[in-house]
């Protein structure tokens, strides 16, 4: 059994049509599973049904195999779902360590926190020396750092991270991706939504396509970056920025 | 009158105004209300004040410890009966400016069918006492109220700092779905946030009870210069609505001086127009929350 599973999720905004129009998605325990899909598809309002910031209509969101539909996002996430949105949502008037604390908002042990508050700084070092800086002087690159820096003090099963990479330039993507592979390498369960396909499938074990807020395809991420019916739809015309649509 | 004398009078009664601003840029911060009741929660509070003078004796200082708690719940009801059954509407803030300013005429109505349409306050001793400094004087019921002020908004401070639920509310204020995100129960959060406005409101109507005269319609006048307080300082800001209203109050106290006492509300509304044509943000807010 997969750790989370959706199954025919039905999902909208308010009392608009239906974006998400049945979604069924297994992420294994453990592994990356990058999302893709063109601008649109419905991948960021996938991630934000699963944590409930989106009403799911119909259908069902388990972890676990237990019902996470209709549990409020606080509840969603002392179940060990963490979301990561593309705008980093720090607080921009908190300084760098109160954003931590306030990521820490859910653990009430504050020995546990300080503890942990002080492992983050430790690994992100340019953290540690604008700790005491208001969030929205950060550069994009740092904001991203941070909020990663959040995810890991909760310790999540799953870590849900929506195009990390946004708005980054290359080589900081690559530190980020770097972070997001040494989370899994603890055993953390990651969902990844990725604009750069390639980039998000390459540290993926495992690959889904949306398009039109369904399903098109899954598979082990590398069948999917060699697939060239994919990549004709999906990764060619977003290669990396270096156009090369056709390899096969 | 001396410049020195004047420039206390506006700090004090400055402080008092902040306490009365605090609350409604709080709503707004929070949840994006702009509670237009705001006033005629502080005129109930000085009602309450009111009767608990005249029937008890009791002094309207004291009388915060009443009209505090007692406009907290009412916040709190308020919240749980209304806004949030509102809050997803994408009209919401539009909405609740019509439902707040329904709400502020009902309690002027009922506030009307029990009292009067007279006027009314509080006469504790202080209230027109003075304390001589020379070239210069203090008056004591305002000095009280100023002192008042600034311990119940450095207690607020030190609760939204230190405390967890007011790195929440602080949190919610910034980003409500990255407080989510980290695990804020937003909806408890806002209904906390509530009762402390509405409480806030509650005490000043305390304050207000003997440091100037009312009715119930008093709150009419009184929300358009909270208005122009918390816009200046910018929308949802606590710091904002702090410097505004010390600084409006300052500068009002001069113009009252050189041009009359029909100042009193008009420095308000030429001010807020004046540095909104300059800053449409307004003082302490950021461009793109307005
Ligand atoms: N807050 C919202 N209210 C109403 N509709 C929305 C909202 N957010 C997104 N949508 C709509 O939902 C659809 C899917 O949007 P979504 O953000 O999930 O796509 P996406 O796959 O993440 O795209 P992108 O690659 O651009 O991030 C779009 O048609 C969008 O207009
Ligand atoms: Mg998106």
């Amino acid at each position: 059994m997969a750790l989370l599973e959706l199954r025919d999720v039905h999902a909208g905004y308010g009392s608009g049509p239906d974006i998400l129009t049945g979604i069924t998605l297994d992420v294994d325990e453990g592994a990356t599973t990058c999302v893709i899909g063109p601008n649109g598809a419905g991948k960021s309002t996938m991630l934000k049904a699963i944590v409930g910031l989106v009403r799911v209509r119909s259908g069902e969101v388990r972890l676990d195999g237990q019902r996470l539909n209709d549990l409020r996002p606080d509840q969603i996430l002392d179940r060990g779902v963490c979301f990561v949105p593309t705008d980093r949502s720090l607080f921009p008037e908190m300084s760098v360590r109160e954003n931590l604390v306030m990521a820490g908002y859910s653990i009430d042990d504050k020995a546990l926190l300080g503890s942990r508050i002080d492992e983050v700084l430790e690994m992100f070092p340019v953290l540690a020396e604008r700790r005491s800086e208001r969030a929205r002087t950060l550069s994009g690159g740092q904001q991203q750092m941070a909020t990663l820096a959040r995810a890991w003090i909760v310790r999540p099963r799953v870590l849900m991270v929506d195009e990390p990479s946004m708005g980054l330039a290359p080589q900081v993507t690559e530190q980020v991706f770097d972070v997001i592979r040494g989370f899994r390498e603890t055993g953390m369960t990651v969902l990844l939504v990725e604009q750069n396909a390639r980039k998000g499938l390459e540290c993926s074990q495992w690959g889904c396509v949306l398009d039109l807020g369904a399903k098109r395809f899954d598979g082990p991420a590398d069948s999917i970056l060699a697939n060239p019916e994919i990549h004709e739809l999906y990764l060619g015309r977003q290669a990396n920025g270096n156009g090369s649509a056709s390899d096969g | 009158m001396d410049v020195l004398q004047i420039a206390i009078l506006g700090i004090l009664l400055g402080g008092v105004y902040a306490l009365m601003a605090t609350g409604l840029t709080m709503l707004y911060g929070v949840m994006r209300v702009i509670n237009l009741a705001h006033a005629a929660f502080m005129i109930v509070g000085a009602y309450i004040a009111f009767v608990l003078f005249r029937d008890f004796g009791i002094d309207p200082l004291l009388s915060m410890v009443v009209t505090g708690p007692a406009l907290f719940v009412v916040g709190v009801l308020l919240y749980q009966l209304l806004f949030k059954r509102i809050a997803d509407n994408p009209r919401f803030t539009e909405m609740t400016v019509l439902l707040t300013f329904g709400l502020a005429l009902a309690i002027e109505g009922i506030l009307g069918s029990i009292f009067s349409n007279i006027y009314h306050s509080t006469e504790p001793s202080y209230a027109t006492g003075t304390i001589d400094l020379g070239s210069v004087f203090i008056p004591t019921g305002q000095l009280y109220g100023f002192i008042a002020s600034l311990v119940l908004l450095a207690a607020l401070w030190a609760f939204l700092y230190y405390t967890r639920p007011g790195y929440a509310i602080r949190a919610t204020m910034q980003d409500r779905a990255a407080a989510q995100i980290v695990g804020v129960n937003v909806d408890r959060i806002s209904a906390l946030a509530f009762g402390i406005g509405v409480g806030l409101a509650g005490v000043a109507g305390s304050l207000l009870s003997y440091l100037f005269t009312f009715f119930p319609g008093s709150h009419l006048q009184w929300i358009g210069l909270l208005l122009a307080l918390i816009v200046v300082g910018g929308l949802g800001s606590l710091a904002g609505a702090f410097v505004g209203a010390i600084g409006l109050s300052l500068i009002a106290a001069f113009a009252i001086d050189q041009l009359g006492p029909e100042w009193s509300y008009l420095t308000f509304y030429v001010l807020l127009f004046v540095i909104l044509l300059v800053r449409p943000q307004g003082l302490f807010g950021k461009a793109e929350t307005i």
